[in-house]
């Protein structure tokens, strides 16, 4: 199977600050695939530079085969990549609906398929429809982070990278949230997911990679590392 | 109608055109701050150029060479300001803004643009001299009346010219694509780029119409200041005070702010006279500070956590 994006050894810095070192990985088509580590080992910044909000300094980034790693991340959103940033950053002065339209800018010249892509949304998440007018600053911070999944989707990526998506939310609600990323997954598009809450990730996801102070310590099938004793213990607790 | 009414009435008029004038050159300091968190001082000059590019295209090219009535002439300036500042802002983002951009500074762009300022009134005072110019506009001299309330045709275009310039910008922003990817750029710069929106070209965009509305600004106002390259300066420290009491980089409160300074203006004029307008708009500015500091409407980044 061809790997969809595929990583090498790329390296990240804050100014001199380097926060990654020689990251590797893959994610194959249609595959759930993990960055699973504690605060600060560099998995959102890793996801950062995958979807070209950072340049890396080393390394480079090949998705669908093509070498990605000197675009923009407009650009990259072209190419098919999308990313839900941590801390869900919707527009909060720019209505529900407006922070859609603003997830399929790509296709602002067919106004037909954004708003079949929005009336998609909010079948999806009617809670959307609902607050349709209302400024996402407004919303709980539940409904944010799925406006902020569904406002990824209205670009219909092929690669969808979610950072920290149970961050700051109730039990119940990172539930749903993971439900939904299955089912994204299930019709079809591959995911990429950093969390620092290492059940669910492992849970979700087929494949996963351990970071530690912003290098791989560990990579495998998510069963395997569920029962890796280094996993186990920084991550999991003992049960 | 009782004198007394017909002056408020008379005063309000004059105050929204006054207002018009000032929300025109203030709404492109707001707009370049409120995309790019970045102030230029150079806008004042921007108006300077608008004004003269005015006042030879309306009393040279267009009636002198092309052979048209005054009254064409004016208002076909009016769009060769606007052009020239759209020029302008073009080539100063591509020489200034455009190469300082994405060094994490934002003091470099800031002095950059003082420089331009320099630039600009020492090119027009070699080409313009330092004699102010007598811009007359053919439509100043007529005036419409109604019971005891005057005006002048030429106030009646400015508010025409400003409302049509506003309100295209305001609709601009509130329901096209652009307008709207115009607002993500400014309320979060990064994410925007994550949803596929070319911010170099937004902010490029943005200081293009920021530019365009000082010219436009500029061939309005030509007949009413004192004609020379440094005539922007005179209201461009109101235009500062009005983007402040409007709340920095907010479209909705620029606009309320400049039309309330022009009123107040227009009514300071009326009962303490016109010497102490400066104070009165200042008193005004630092009783925002003081009391709503964030402006009449805060749109800045707040925590949405």
């Amino acid at each position: 199977m061809a790997a969809l994006l595929q990583v090498e050894g790329i390296e990240l810095a804050y100014g001199d600050v380097a926060a990654c070192r020689d990251i590797s990985f893959t994610v194959n088509e249609g595959e759930i695939v993990t960055l699973v580590g504690s605060n600060g080992a560099g998995k959102s910044t890793t996801l950062r530079g995958v979807a070209g909000a950072m340049r890396p300094r080393r390394g480079r980034i090949l998705f669908r085969g093509n070498d990605v790693t000197r675009m923009r991340s407009h650009e990259r959103l072209l190419a098919g990549i999308a990313l839900v940033p941590e801390g869900r950053k919707v527009f909060p002065f720019l209505s529900v609906r407006e922070n859609l339209e603003m997830g399929g800018f790509r296709y602002r010249g067919d106004k037909a398929r954004v708003n079949s892509l929005i009336e998609r949304m909010m079948d999806t998440f009617p809670r959307l429809r609902e607050r349709s007018a209302q400024r996402a600053g407004t919303l709980s911070g539940g409904e944010q982070q799925m406006l902020a999944l569904c406002r990824a989707l209205m670009s219909e990526p092929v690669l969808l990278c979610m950072d920290e998506p149970s961050l700051g939310l109730a039990p119940i609600i990172v539930q749903e949230i993971f439900r939904s990323i299955r089912d994204v997954n299930r019709a079809g598009t591959s995911v990429l997911l950093v969390e620092q809450n290492a059940r669910y990730a492992l849970e979700t996801a087929s494949r996963g990679y351990v970071l530690q102070t912003g290098s791989i310590i560990a990579e495998g099938s998510c069963e395997a590392l569920k029962h890796d004793e280094r996993v186990k213990e920084a991550y999991l607790g003992r049960s | 109608m009782s004198d007394f009414l017909a002056l408020i009435l008379q005063q309000s008029i004059n105050g929204i055109y006054l207002g018009c004038l000032y929300v025109l050159v203030a709404l492109g300091l707001t707009l370049i701050y409120g995309v790019m968190n970045q102030i230029n001082f150079a806008h004042a000059d921007f108006v300077t150029v608008g004004a003269f590019a005015a006042f030879f295209s309306a009393t040279r090219l267009f009636t002198k060479w092309m052979g048209m009535s005054d009254g064409t002439g004016y208002v076909l300036s009016i769009f060769m300001a606007l052009a020239a500042g759209a020029l302008l802002g073009l080539l100063v983002n591509a020489a200034v803004f455009a190469p300082l951009r994405n060094r994490s500074d934002e003091l470099r762009p800031l002095i950059a643009t003082i420089g331009v300022s320099v630039l600009l009134e020492n090119a027009q005072l070699i080409l313009f001299g330092p004699i102010p110019f007598q811009f007359d506009s053919p439509f100043a001299q007529n005036t419409i009346r109604f019971g005891k309330i005057f005006f002048s045709e030429q106030s009646v275009l400015v508010v025409i010219v400003a409302a049509l310039a506003i309100g295209g910008l305001y609709s601009f922003m509130k329901f096209t694509f652009l307008g709207k990817a115009l607002r993500a750029v400014s309320q979060d710069r990064e994410t925007a780029g994550l949803m596929g929106i070319n911010e170099n070209f937004l902010i490029a965009l943005t200081i293009v119409i920021a530019s365009a509305l000082a010219g436009m600004a500029g061939a309005l106002l030509g007949p009413v200041i004192v004609l020379t390259p440094f005539a922007g300066a005179s209201v461009i420290v109101k235009a500062f005070a009005i983007v402040i009491i409007g709340g920095f980089g907010n479209m909705e409160g620029t606009i309320i702010a400049g039309i309330l300074v022009g009123i107040i203006e227009a009514f300071t004029v009326q009962y303490l006279g016109s010497g102490v307008i400066d104070l009165v708009v200042f008193v005004l500015l630092l009783f925002m500070l003081v009391v709503k500091p964030t402006g009449l409407i805060a749109e800045r980044r707040e925590e949405n956590v």
